[in-house]
């Protein structure tokens, strides 16, 4: 018997057992994978599990680039571009702490971009599981992770690489993408519609890994390959038919690699200094009041605008990508500070989120009271 | 009836449609078929009235009853029901109608129109009321007869 029969099974029934737990308080599984992870920890061989949580994360970073390509811009509204804005002022100013924090430019740029970066993934199940998508500030959000990730994906093609021979190349291949996409695409399209549903998945798979290969093989992030293959597959009009195929292969492999992101964040977090924690805990706090002005200027009411920076506080998948890309640098505090990140945001993303109309009513208890006070006087009218 | 659409990046299209009286539903279909539906009062923009949950297929259901494919109303707008070339017609009394305090023995009714009954509101249906019934703000008369006189009756008002 192979060993990762024995991980997978194990993995499985435990991700199962706590989904299972919380579902009954109807609550989202997600950081429930992540908790799972930190307390089975080093018991389970995690490397078993492999090459299903590495996968994970490529087919998570293809479905963000799939949904929240740059061409979802032309349909955004102008409300969203505005919060888009305020939101973007974390950057320079998780810049200027990275500065304070005594890391260089490259340093300082990625622990912005750790700070910037809320997780669409996470977010987008957030809001699908606790109902919200109706509600006006999911508008909002939604279009400020659009731009949230189309920015990441520049930063990172930018400070992923080493050199001007790898960043020139990461370029080339990018041109190359998009070219391909715009001559060829079409022709593509037809063809593509008269295929099965299991060769359509399964050209997409090679795809998606081919380009992340490639991009790592001229030295650049191989997250950002799988991004753009995402972006390129919904240019060619594909979005609809690859989410509805991907989506369970990729949900089974996201919950495996949030459960060996647990796992292995106990080695990285041994060595964690109060700076790190320091750190966390203003990367969390700085972008509160900017996503809370930038839903103002949404046209947001006071409660809603609350709402939406409540939201936009989980970090998930780019985290991690900047987090690897840092310790592979050669600054492993930042590689901390986004680790460390996702596990507190996460949960704590979550709890705020389900609990945002009881935070609401807490902070303003005066509204709910005068509307059912107006209700109950129109009522015997009628 | 106003209808925005908008994109929910990962999640799928959003629908709000404001209707007449300045009510708004909203609707959300979602990539995996389920519908989300919001209902707004007029002037309300936070907290929705009610929220319901559909599946596609109920979804579905919902529209074809909507759209009228199971069941046709035969004219749509007023309340009308088809004898042949005969109508029957419920015509309320608003305020600031001509009708108010009007005895029906003094309605000039178009020839070729009758009223068969009056209804109340809160109170027992007047059926073949008497001319000394005084009409009031809120009564509904039910008016029978041709096309033509029931139409001119509904001017007259």
């Amino acid at each position: 018997m192979h060993p990762s029969l024995e991980a997978f099974a194990l993995a499985a029934g435990l991700l199962a057992l706590g989904a299972a737990l919380v579902h009954r308080f109807g609550f989202p599984p997600l950081p429930v994978y992540l908790l799972t992870g930190l307390v089975v920890g080093e018991r389970l061989h995690v490397e078993d599990l492999e090459p299903l949580p590495s996968l994970g994360l490529l087919l998570l970073l293809f479905s963000v680039g799939l949904e929240f390509g740059p061409d979802r811009l032309r349909e955004l509204s102008g409300k969203a571009l505005r919060a888009g804005f305020f939101d973007a002022l974390a950057l320079p100013l998780g810049f200027l702490l990275g500065l304070l924090a005594g890391l260089d430019l490259r340093g300082a740029l990625l622990l912005a971009g750790v700070i910037y970066i809320s997780s669409s993934a996470v977010i987008v199940k957030l809001i699908i599981d606790l109902r919200r998508a109706a509600n006006p500030e999911s508008e909002v959000v939604l279009g400020v992770l659009v731009l949230e990730d189309l920015v990441i994906a520049l930063l990172l093609a930018l400070l992923g690489v080493q050199g001007p021979v790898g960043f020139l190349g990461g370029v080339a291949l990018v041109l190359a993408y998009f070219l391909f996409a715009r001559f060829l695409g079409p022709r593509l399209v037809r063809f593509m519609e008269g295929l099965s549903d299991e060769l359509v998945l399964l050209l997409g798979a090679a795809f998606t890994a081919g380009t992340a290969l490639l991009f790592h093989a001229v030295g650049a992030s191989e997250g950002v390959g799988a991004f753009l293959s995402g972006v390129i597959a919904a240019g060619l009009g594909l979005r609809e038919r690859l989410e509805h195929l991907f989506g369970p292969v990729r949900d089974l492999g996201v919950a495996l690699f949030f459960l060996v992101v647990g796992a292995e964040a106990l080695g990285l977090l041994r060595g964690l200094t109060p700076w790190a924690v320091g750190l966390v805990l203003l990367g969390l706090l700085l972008k509160l009041p900017l996503n809370h002005l930038g839903g103002a200027r949404a046209g947001l009411g006071r409660k809603r605008r609350l709402y939406s920076a409540l939201y936009l506080v989980p970090r998930g998948e780019f985290n991690l990508v900047l987090g690897a890309l840092a310790l592979g640098q050669g600054y492993p505090l930042v590689a901390q500070v986004a680790v460390l990140l996702v596990l507190v945001s996460i949960p704590l993303g979550a709890l705020l989120i389900r609990f945002a109309p009881e935070i609401a009513q807490a902070l303003y208890p005066e509204e709910h009271p005068k509307k059912r006070a107006k209700r109950a006087e129109e009522s015997p009218v009628e | 009836m106003k209808v925005e659409e908008v994109v929910l990046p990962g999640v799928g299209r959003k629908y709000t449609v404001t209707v007449k009286s300045g009510d708004r539903i909203v609707i959300v279909v979602h990539h995996s078929g389920k519908r989300e539906l919001q209902y707004f009062e007029a002037g309300e923009e936070d907290e929705p009235t009610v929220a319901l949950d559909l599946t596609d297929e109920e979804a579905r259901e919902l529209g074809a009853i909507l759209a009228g494919v199971l069941f046709h109303p035969e004219a749509v707008g007023d309340t009308r029901s088809k004898l042949g070339a005969k109508v029957i017609e419920w015509v309320k009394i608003l305020p600031g109608s001509k009708l108010v305090g009007k005895r029906v023995g003094d309605l000039a009714l178009p020839p070729g129109a009758h009223l068969l009954a009056v209804d109340r509101p809160g109170a027992p249906l007047i059926p073949h009321p008497g001319p000394d019934v005084v009409l009031e703000v809120g009564d509904t008369l039910v008016v029978a007869g041709s096309r033509e006189a029931v139409e001119a009756l509904k001017r007259s008002f």
